[in-house]
Order: structure tokens, then C-alpha cells, then sequence
């Protein structure tokens, strides 16, 4: 494992960094927590109770939510602080503000999930929240912007590490896409009209969506990467010119892939096709990242036995470039129109973001915690337990969706011999019980792993302690 | 992945450890890369691509055309070939399945209904597309086979989770062919009025005919109430229940009158009440309030063509059973 020499006292600004490390915790329990109840619902309907706030509809924002925004966001609030002033040898800019960016953030995240399930919704996925939550999330992120910009133009290294164009990247292009998909009218404090309409504001929302996937859930996460990936490994990034073109390439070409989430409906046939081809020339800037972290890791080999941290960054990055094989793929308007609206798409989501972006996650805050108090892991046996756990839960998750997704488009589509649709909907729905079960079963060890986590952690910061490294 | 690493870093240094390798690109990954914009500039010469100002390139001439049958306004078919767009895709791809089942549709349009049931090939063809059609349409009230709800909420007289039984004999609108066909195209309504058909039942009197209802399909009762209720069921000028009950209490279809003597509460949930007295009550209670559903039984006519209702009708009359 890497050493890393303590840091004398003051010089960096942890204090915001163990924040957000903590609620990555929290939010990751409450997020897949939600999350694997309604999976169980969609199994066993009964268990929406008949109590409205429970039900699928209103549960499902929370939970992604609270994983993306809440686990995600302050898993990248927390490692994108601890980043920026390492790689930049300076105290963040303007501490004060960087707390207003924690507690801003996580009343953004209860603000959301309060709206989600007392019914007030924009009903724009993935930014269902209401005007006002809008405005603070765009104050919030504003703020952050000024620490990490204001951190980096104070830098006392000449250069500007990797991971920080990625951060960057990610913090102005998010800017962007909230400010410009929450264009509304309000007409009273928990609702409003879009500006957009029709046709437009369906291709604005998924502008937003799918860049959200792209900035917020791919970018960010590939700076995270670019830090602890040698970190861990303690070998440098394999190719310099790599990371400049891949990067470049990849910011480019994500805004224009969005449109691909709306195939095959009432969109101009054009902007369904640049759509699907830029999603697919977007599959080697996008395996870049996964090209030169493996590359990286590559010399390091031997510590895969050893470093159970190296398992999850190796896994994930495997991930990595699965999902983002899949989704080009997904993109072409012929294999869309078997995968779209089926259970494929919500597997192929899981296998982003619980392979990818959660694994990552997870090594990096296996690296960071121990750091960041001072301290030395609990276990490291329970890591491993951890990592099997994920692994095995993620493959029970995306394995019975890919087959019930494939399924259910083959039988959407089936004709008989007297030209009648073969099957009426409730014959897939009633197909697809079993591996619905089988996905609740998977979210559940995964969940499990990440209680497991939590346990080893909580130890871990009690043995620690934070003066000598605050 | 033939590269091998040079071990030249480009000599930064950060955060004491991090470094980066000076290695060229990889080739296959540059290669690839190229692939996939020459993928694309080919996806783009096949498709509709690229906006030009009000319009937008429809790909090259000929290369991915399709060519469908369309139906003008006034009937005609039509031979069509256009550029690549959804909707010629959609046309080509269901014309031939829409062609072979038109053949089955058109004959059982042409057939009578009693013929149909004795055609087998046709009969099969109308389970095939009934099952389809009545799980996407009907299921979700009747339910896959039929079978109905039965016992709505007595308290709220509301439009519960309530449906008939498609696949027993006893039909509340009426079970022959034009009976069901009406049924289905026009919805149905269903009305009692409150307190009486005269709306000045007594309190007593609600619950001598709350005795007289209980007593006609064998549920406990009190015997002398149940005859004076028995009265006020058959005067018009009280009661007047018979009017779409019918005399005997077996109920007149065409007002879509329930039987009373048939043991099947549909609305009101006689069965599940403990004792008699709570079953006086939860009569009394649908007694007082009446019945008002519009259209609990909601019109097809405007969602469904004649032909699949027809299709409808038949696959409820002879195949889930129970049609007169």
C-alpha cells in the first residue's frame, strides 16, 4: 500500500472533507435502502401498504435521489475538497463557503426526498424537486464553483492534475444542465411550468438526464479515479496524452447524446440519429478512462491478492467499461427498439452505477477514511467481505434484468400466425415476477455489503482521531 | 495491447507520489476510434441526420428507402416509397401482420354471430385475438379469465374494486349476443334510487325490506319483518323494488336489475358480515343511499373498431363461457 506522510496540522481544510465523507455513508444506507423496498414492491405489490407516501411512484425519486445526489454527490463533494487541495498544495478557498456547500447540499437532498413523497414533483426525472429546491441547488452549486475554481487558481504546483479537469468539467457542465432544464414559471411554491414544451422539453430533460449520467455520474467519478487509482496503486498514470484526448473527446461528445433516451417516439427522425452516432463514437473516449486506469493498475498486478482497495477499483473500472460498451449499443435505434422502456435499461443503469460509480466509490473511500483521521482500517478482512458482497449483489441485480428486459421486448413485439400481438401486457408482467425477485434479492446483499462498510468504518474513525491531521 | 511502457513520466510531480507515463496513445484504441466516426458518417448517409435549416438530410437516395402500403381516406390502398423515417417503419414492419389478421377481421364481420362459434378456424382465430384484446381492455377489472370482483364497499357507495363474473350464466345486462355487444360499446350505468323508487321509505320500512331481501336468498331473518317488506318490495307506490328486480327478485336485465336470490353480492357485502343485524345494516345502509355508477362499466364504442367488438362479444359469450 501506498504511505502517505501524515499532514501536518492546518494546512488542508479536512474538516468539510469528513463531512461529506460521512453522509456519502448515510445517504448510501437511506439511498439503496429505499431503493431495494421498491424493488420489493414491484415484486409484492401489497407491500406499497396502500399508504400513498410509500408507493413506487413517489418512493423511486427518493431513492435515486439519495444515491445519486446524496451517496454520489457527497462522495464527489468529499473526495473532489480532499483532491483539489492535495494535488494543489493549498488550504481550500474560502472555508466558510465550503460549509455552507455541505449543509446547503444535504437540505437540498432532505428537501428533495420531503417533496418526492408528499406528491410535489416537476416530474422531470432526476430533477423532480420544486422551484425553490431548484434555486438553492443552483446557489449551492454556484458556491462550490467559487471554492474549487478559487482553490485551483490558488495553487502553488504549476500544473493542474488530471482529476481536476475532470472535476471542473463536471462542476460547469452540471451548472448548466440544472440552470437551463429547470427553466420554469412558478405559479405557486411547490409548482411551476416549464418553459420548454412538447418535443423540446422532452429533448431538454433528457439534455439534462443523460448529461447528469454523463458529468455527474461518468466525469467526476473518472476524476476520482484519476486520484486513487495510483494513489492506491503508487505507479503513475499510464499515458499523459491519453487522458488529454479521451477527456477532450468525451466532454465533447456527451452533450449530443441525450436525445438517444427518446428514440422510436415523437422526436424529428435527424435528432434520434445524431444521437445514436455520437453516442457511439462516444465509446472510446469513454474507454480511455477505463484504458489508462487498468493500464495503471497493469504494473501493480500482485496486489490484487493483497490490497482488497485495488479488487474494488479493478472491478469497477471493468464496469466502467461494460456499461459504456452497453450504452452505445443500446443507442443504435435497432437494438433500441427491443431494449427501450424494458427492464434492460434499468439493469444496465445498475451495472453503471452500482459497478462503476459505487465500487469506485467505495475504494476511494477505503483510501480516504483512514487518512482523513489519522488511523489505520479496522478490518481489512471485512473489506473483502464487502467487495464479494458487492460484486455477488450487482450480478444477481443485472443478470435477471438483462433476461426479463430482453424478454419482455421480444414479447411486446410478438405476432402470431393470425396476425394478432400474441401476448396482452399482464402476461409479461406476470413473466417478469421471478426475476424481479431475484433483482430485490441483488439489491439486497449489495445493501448488505454497504451496512458492512458502515460497521467497519465507524470503527475505524472511533480509533482515529482528528486533531493531528485537521 | 502490443505497447509497451516507456517509463518516461512527463516529470510532474504531485501530491509526493502521482506522476503520469509519456506513452502514445494506443493504437488499436485510435484505430477503433476512427472506426466508430466512420460507422457513424455511414449511419448518417442511411438516415435522416443532419438539420438544414427548416429541413434536414434524408440520407442517400435509394440506399435505405422503404416501401409500404398505405390506406387513403377514402379506403384505397396505396404503394408508398419514402427515406427512412419511424413511421414508414412502423407501417412496413405491422402491414403484414395487419394484412393477415384484416382476412380473419373482415370474416368475422361478414359472419353471423351464432355462425361464428360453429366455425372452428374462425373461433380459433377469435380466442387468439380476444385474449389479447380482453387483457389489454377488460382484465383489469374482470380479471384474465373473467372471473369478476364481486362485494364492493357498502360504506363509501362508491365504485370499489368491483366487476361481474364474465365466465358464470347469471348476466346483470343481459347475456345474448346483442345484449353483451350493447354492453360493451355503450358502457353501462349502474342506478338504484335511494329509499325506495318513490325515495320515502321509513326507517321501519327500510328495514322490513332490508329482512325481505336477506330472506330471498336464505340469509337469517326476521320472518315478520320479512313479510311486511315483502309488501313494500312489490308495491310500486312504496318500494316499488320489483320494477327492476323483477317479482320473483331475480331481476330484469334490460334495467340491469340484480338478482336478489342468487347468493352473489355484488356491491353489497352480505357474506362477510358477522351476524344478522349487521347484515340488516349494510342492506339498510345501500337501501338509504341508492346507487349511482356512472358508467362503472365504461363505453368501448369510442376506443374499440365495430369489428373487435364484435370480436369482443363473441370471445365473452362463447369462449369464457356462460353466454345465452
Amino acid at each position: 500500500m501506498a504511505t502517505t506522510n501524515v499532514v501536518t496540522g492546518g494546512q488542508y481544510n479536512y474538516d468539510v472533507v469528513r463531512k461529506f465523507t460521512i453522509m456519502t455513508l448515510v445517504w448510501g444506507v437511506v439511498g439503496m435502502l429505499v431503493g431495494v423496498y421498491i424493488a420489493s414492491e414491484l415484486a409484492y405489490p401489497f407491500l406499497n401498504l396502500d399508504i400513498p407516501y410509500i408507493t413506487f411512484g413517489r418512493l423511486r425519486p427518493v431513492h435515486t435521489g439519495a444515491v445519486i445526489f446524496g451517496f454520489g454527490g457527497s462522495a464527489l463533494f468529499a473526495t473532489s475538497y480532499y483532491i483539489v487541495q492535495r494535488t494543489c498544495q493549498t488550504r481550500l478557498f474560502c472555508s466558510g463557503l465550503a460549509s455552507f456547500t455541505f449543509w446547503g447540499w444535504q437540505l437540498i437532498i432532505v428537501l428533495a426526498a420531503l417533496g418526492d413523497v408528499l406528491g410535489f414533483s416537476q416530474g422531470r426525472e432526476y430533477a423532480e424537486m420544486a422551484w425553490p429546491t431548484d434555486l438553492l441547488i443552483a446557489v449551492v452549486w454556484v458556491s462550490y464553483a467559487v471554492v474549487y475554481i478559487g482553490t485551483v487558481m490558488k495553487r502553488k504546483e504549476p500544473h493542474i492534475y488530471v482529476a481536476n479537469w475532470f472535476y471542473l468539467a463536471f462542476i460547469l457542465a452540471t451548472a448548466l444542465l440544472h440552470i437551463f432544464n429547470n427553466l420554469a414559471v412558478p405559479f405557486s411554491l411547490t409548482g411551476s411550468y416549464s418553459l420548454f414544451s412538447g418535443a423540446q422539453d422532452a429533448m431538454t430533460q433528457w439534455w439534462y438526464g443523460h448529461n447528469a449520467v454523463g458529468f455527474f455520474l461518468t466525469a467526476a467519478f473518472l476524476g476520482m479515479m484519476y486520484y486513487f487509482v495510483p494513489k492506491q496503486a503508487g505507479r503513475p498514470i499510464y499515458s499523459y496524452r491519453l487522458s488529454i484526448i479521451h477527456f477532450w473527446a468525451l466532454i465533447f461528445l456527451y452533450m449530443w447524446a441525450g436525445t438517444h433516451h427518446l428514440h422510436w417516439t415523437a422526436i424529428p427522425d435527424w435528432t434520434s440519429t445524431l444521437a445514436a452516432t455520437f453516442s457511439i463514437m462516444l465509446l472510446l473516449p469513454s474507454w480511455g478512462g477505463m484504458i489508462n486506469g487498468i493500464m495503471t493498475l497493469s504494473g501493480a498486478w500482485d496486489k490484487l491478492r493483497t490490497d482488497p482497495i485495488i479488487r474494488f477499483m479493478i472491478v469497477s473500472l471493468s464496469f466502467y467499461g461494460m456499461s459504456t460498451f452497453e450504452g452505445p449499443m443500446m443507442s443504435l435505434k435497432d437494438v433500441n427498439a427491443l431494449s427501450h422502456y424494458t427492464d434492460w435499461t434499468i439493469g444496465h443503469v445498475h451495472s453503471g452505477a452500482l459497478g462503476w460509480v459505487a465500487m469506485i466509490s467505495f475504494g476511494a473511500l477505503y483510501h480516504l477514511i483512514p487518512r482523513l483521521w489519522n488511523t489505520r482500517i479496522h478490518s481489512e478482512k471485512l473489506i473483502n467481505v464487502h467487495f464479494w458482497l458487492a460484486t455477488i449483489g450487482i450480478l444477481l441485480y443485472i443478470v435477471p434484468m438483462w433476461i426479463s428486459g430482453i424478454m419482455q421486448g421480444l414479447m411486446w413485439r410478438a405476432f402470431d400466425d393470425f396476425g394478432n400481438l400474441q401476448y396482452g401486457f399482464i402476461e409479461t408482467v406476470i413473466e417478469m415476477h421471478r426475476y424481479y425477485v431475484f433483482r430485490a434479492l441483488g439489491g439486497g446483499v449489495f445493501l448488505l455489503g454497504m451496512v458492512v462498510m458502515c460497521y467497519n468504518m465507524i470503527v475505524t474513525i472511533r480509533s482515529g482521531n482528528t486533531r493531528a491531521a485537521a | 495491447m502490443a505497447q509497451q511502457s516507456n517509463n518516461q513520466t512527463t516529470g510532474h510531480v504531485w501530491d509526493d507520489d502521482l506522476q503520469e507515463f509519456t506513452n502514445p496513445l494506443p493504437r488499436w484504441w485510435l484505430w477503433a476510434f476512427y472506426l466508430t466516426i466512420i460507422f457513424s458518417v455511414v449511419y448518417w448517409l442511411m438516415y435522416p441526420a443532419w438539420p438544414l435549416g427548416s429541413s434536414y438530410t434524408k440520407g442517400v437516395n435509394g440506399v435505405n428507402s422503404i416501401t409500404y402500403v398505405a390506406t387513403t381516406k377514402d379506403g384505397q390502398q396505396v404503394e408508398k416509397t419514402t427515406h427512412w423515417n419511424t413511421r414508414a417503419e412502423l407501417m412496413k414492419e405491422t402491414n403484414a401482420a395487419a394484412g393477415v389478421q384484416k382476412q380473419w377481421l373482415d370474416q368475422v364481420a361478414a359472419t353471423a354471430y351464432g355462425d361464428i362459434a360453429k366455425n372452428p378456424d374462425l373461433m380459433q382465430f377469435v380466442n387468439s385475438a380476444g385474449k389479447t384484446l380482453f387483457a389489454d381492455n377488460c382484465a383489469a377489472c374482470h380479471q384474465v379469465g373473467g372471473a369478476g370482483h364481486e362485494a364492493g364497499n357498502p360504506q363509501t357507495n362508491q365504485v370499489g374494486f368491483f366487476a361481474p363474473n364474465l365466465a358464470d350464466d347469471y348476466w346483470q345486462w343481459g347475456g345474448t349476443y346483442d345484449e353483451i355487444s350493447a354492453t360493451i360499446t355503450g358502457g353501462r350505468t349502474g342506478f338504484m334510487p335511494a329509499k325506495g323508487l318513490a325515495g320515502a321509505l321509513t326507517d321501519e320500512q327500510i328495514t322490513n325490506v332490508a329482512n325481505y331481501v336477506l330472506s330471498l336468498s336464505g340469509e337469517p331473518h326476521d320472518a315478520d319483518k320479512a313479510k311486511l317488506g315483502d309488501e313494500i318490495f312489490h308495491n310500486p307506490a312504496e318500494g316499488g323494488c320489483l320494477t327492476c328486480h323483477s317479482a320473483d327478485g331475480k331481476g330484469v336485465p334490460s334495467m340491469g336489475g340484480l338478482n336478489l336470490t342468487d347468493k352473489v353480492w355484488q356491491w353489497v357485502d352480505v357474506p362477510g358480515q358477522a351476524d344478522a343485524a349487521a347484515k340488516v345494516d349494510v342492506l339498510r345502509a345501500a337501501i338509504i343511499g341508492g346507487f349511482n355508477h356512472v358508467e362503472a362499466m365504461p363505453k368501448w364504442g369510442t376506443r374499440l373498431k365495430p369489428e373487435q367488438i364484435k370480436l369482443l362479444t363473441v370471445y365473452v359469450h362463447d369462449s369464457l363461457g356462460g353466454g345465452k
